[in-house]
């Protein structure tokens, strides 16, 4: 068994980081890849819903520096079972390559006593997200 | 050009297993891939360059050590430009003949 306790993901993207950091922290970015959830991050709350409004996990936000790095707890409240689980960590760093690109860096860990969670999330769950992100960013940025 | 270095860095059989390795048990140091192969410090270390390269891993400073991580991104992108695309029509239509075989079963 794979030990999923702390899942590392990266993607490149042909973007500014104030485009990325955008499409992470504004609800009318995150709904068009995040399975539809409206997601905002304040400086100090992280807060995550369904296209319905239901609570789909929420926490406090523990670094907020735009448009380089944000971290927020993680409580998947979009599955029941999912939700009895403790809260997780979800880092993202935003690096400009100078190139007219960014590289971003998605952190999920403390995942040690949420399984459930860590294997849901895992491989094609976050990679799913994350190329939806690549995707919409690059389409934004394209001539 | 990326997915050139993708290919490139899966066509070996020693860069496939260290990825293998990493997918058992993620954010491994050096000393730990090393352990159990055939090969130098150095060797081992040239494969992970050319893996970090393709983005296939990625590497974090955890105090004083440099912990190896495997990115899933890079092989979904490949997954679903170069093998996506070429199965879905033969996968489904043998998953119909499949079908087609056991309902023949059932009716004899």
């Amino acid at each position: 068994m794979s030990d999923l306790s702390t899942q590392l993901y990266q993607v490149l993207l042909r973007a500014t980081p104030e485009q990325v950091w955008e499409a992470i922290t504004a609800p009318d970015r995150t709904r068009l890849y995040f399975h539809g959830a409206h997601v905002e991050n304040t400086a100090e709350w992280h807060t995550s819903r369904g296209p319905d409004g239901a609570d789909w996990g929420d926490g406090p936000v523990c670094e907020f520096d735009p448009p380089r790095r944000l971290v927020h707890e993680w409580r998947s409240a979009y599955d029941p079972e999912l939700a009895k689980e403790p809260p997780s960590r979800v880092s993202w760093e935003i690096e400009d390559t100078g190139d007219g690109s960014c590289r971003l860096t998605v952190v999920h860990d403390r995942l040690d006593d949420s399984p459930r969670t860590a294997r849901s999330v895992s491989g094609p769950g976050w990679g799913t997200v994350l190329d939806g992100l690549k995707r919409l960013v690059e389409e934004v940025t394209a001539p | 050009m990326d997915d050139d270095r993708i290919f490139k860095a899966l066509a070996d059989p020693t860069r496939r297993m260290l990825l293998d390795r990493l997918f058992a048990q993620d954010g491994r140091t050096l000393g730990d891939l090393e352990a159990g192969v055939e090969m130098t410090r150095f060797g081992v270390m040239k494969h992970l360059r050319v893996l970090e390269d393709a983005g296939l891993v990625v590497t974090r400073r955890n105090g004083r050590e440099k912990l190896h991580f495997l990115n899933p991104v890079p092989i979904r992108r490949i997954h679903d430009r170069w093998i996506d695309k070429y199965t879905e029509g033969p996968a489904s239509f043998l998953a119909g003949l499949q079908r087609s075989f056991e309902e023949e079963d059932r009716s004899e």
